[in-house]
């Protein structure tokens, strides 16, 4: 089908050919959506499923008069602040444990222990030391993505490259510059990575512990609204956040791709 | 064997000086939290001596009902991902190895996988209520897309040459599936089991915290709305060794299965 389709396409004017195969890619999605609208009213009572026109109106309400934003902002809050300090932590700790047999020591055992533990299980846990509120949610946000970080940023200070290291020694550097100027650099493309992983993590980890303990945000608003009953304003609070975290995971994509030109 | 004594014993050693190399910082750690709870340096609330809360996890567990919870709750995750997986495989193998498929799948799966998932709880409860049913097909939900994902991208990476030279010597298509596609995608398959399982346990905690209906989720958050952190400390105790046996046994199956790679 894929190649039947190409080739006609390949016969249209040239400025076309991206747009058709643009609007070919995404058919199934339309036909879903069609069905939803469809489904919506007739097999299933409107209340339950509301079909995407007026959930997509709900979109726009929420945006134009800007009820959205209060929640969304707190949420974009938490989740960068928590990811940031997740950032900078596990840098700092993947490095420290690549390069210094105590640092490893001390820390392994800790990081082995709380690996297998879905981190969204110490909500609770958080609740009884910080109550319910931001803190809450930038302490899971910040657990959550930590251990990524950690993994690549000391996965990558273990393999760098030997001769570089050889190199910058024979040359006289000194052990900070050598941290400095030839481990960090060469570890930035696989923090990255780690990077990219911990995104789409720290939407799980806001959402959850907004959902358990919160009284703003998204995960917060999505929750009163079913609880309400007022269900169209929850399908387009769950749409916003899905569009934010794709977006975010595509815009950190993007960045990536323009800091690494030398990869 | 007494020739060899003498090089087992400073092996034996070494060992141990590894493994108390390793340890060392967890006992200091949890040697401090039972003296800071003991003194009551921080409040009890906050932070129970360690005694307690094994204590406590002895008696949970004792009277049934830590294991009733932990049953729970691994039933809904383990359900949720085994459907996961069935369908997640099909598609995923379907759309490397079928342009419809693939075409059909493709803008679904690209839309699907970044929802951040927990989020639709809300809707699976005013759909299927707050019972078994409705957290199953959360979770299989779920962890659809890390399966799905896998098996597609290692089906596609498995190598043309490998295909040709079966079809050259006559392989069915069908058996081309099961005897080559299969076995040389599967790594990659598991990978996507490996991700999947955590997020089955993810969404589960956080859907029984939310709603209720017993799991290790629902006994965390009744401590911690009945003032009893010592069972909000239990209670993850208990996570975590379901966390580190569920890691250690895909592991394990991973190495049995692949034992060929």
């Amino acid at each position: 089908m894929g190649h039947a389709t190409s080739q006609r396409i390949e016969t249209l004017p040239a400025p076309l050919q991206g747009i058709v195969q643009t609007i070919f890619d995404w058919i199934p999605l339309g036909i879903l959506v069609v069905l939803w609208e469809f489904a919506s009213g007739t097999f299933v009572a409107e209340s339950i499923l509301p079909p995407p026109t007026i959930v997509l109106s709900r979109i726009v309400e929420l945006i134009v008069t800007g009820d959205v934003f209060s929640h969304l902002f707190i949420s974009l809050f938490r989740i960068t602040v928590g990811l940031g300090l997740s950032i900078l932590v596990g840098v700092l700790l993947g490095i420290g444990m690549a390069r210094s047999k105590p640092v490893e020591n001390f820390f392994d055992i800790f990081l082995s222990m709380t690996y297998p533990i879905p981190k969204t299980a110490l909500v609770p846990l958080a609740i009884l030391w910080l109550g319910v509120g931001t803190e809450t949610a930038i302490l899971i946000v910040f657990l959550a993505c930590l251990l990524p970080v950690v993994l690549n940023a000391y996965n990558a200070a273990n393999d760098v490259n030997q001769s570089l290291v050889w190199a910058a020694q024979m040359m006289g550097t000194s052990e900070r510059a050598m941290l400095f100027k030839v481990v960090f650099p060469a570890t930035i493309p696989e923090i990255m990575t780690g990077i990219r992983q911990a995104v789409p993590i720290a939407f799980v980890a806001l959402v959850s512990a907004e959902l358990i303990a919160s009284n703003q945000g998204m995960g917060y608003l999505i929750l009163t609204s079913g609880q309400i009953g007022n269900y169209p304003r929850m399908f387009a609070n769950i749409v916003i956040i899905s569009a934010v975290a794709f977006v975010a995971v595509r815009g950190f994509e993007e960045a990536r791709n323009r800091v690494l030109v030398w990869t | 064997m007494d020739v060899n004594a003498d090089a087992t014993d400073g092996f034996d050693t070494s060992r141990l000086v590894d493994i108390g190399k390793s340890i060392y910082s967890l006992v200091i750690v949890l040697v401090l939290w039972e003296l800071v709870g003991q003194l009551e340096l921080i409040h009890y609330y906050f932070l129970p001596p360690l005694s307690d809360i094994i204590l406590r996890f002895i008696e949970l567990t004792l009277s049934g009902q830590m294991l009733e919870n932990a049953f729970l709750t691994l039933y809904r995750a383990l359900v949720g991902l085994a459907i996961a997986s069935v369908f997640g495989v099909i598609v995923g193998v379907l759309s490397a190895r079928n342009d419809f498929v693939d075409w059909f799948f493709d803008p679904i799966i690209k839309i699907g996988y970044p929802v951040p998932i927990i989020s639709l709880i809300p809707v699976f409860m005013l759909w299927f209520g707050i019972g078994d049913i409705s957290k199953i097909i959360m979770v299989a939900v779920g962890t659809f897309w890390p399966v799905a994902v896998n098996a597609r991208d290692s089906t596609q990476q498995v190598q043309t040459n490998l295909l040709w030279a079966a079809q050259m010597m006559g392989t069915s298509d069908r058996r081309l599936l099961r005897r080559v596609v299969l076995p040389a995608a599967l790594p990659g398959i598991i990978t996507g089991f490996q991700i999947a399982m955590p997020l089955s346990l993810i969404i589960t905690f956080v859907f029984e915290m939310v709603a209720g209906g017993g799991g290790l989720g629902a006994l965390e958050i009744q401590g911690v709305r009945s003032f009893q952190s010592a069972q909000v400390y239990a209670a993850i105790i208990a996570v975590m060794f379901i966390g580190i046996g569920l890691d250690r046994g895909l592991r394990f199956i991973r190495s049995r299965l692949l034992h060929w790679t």
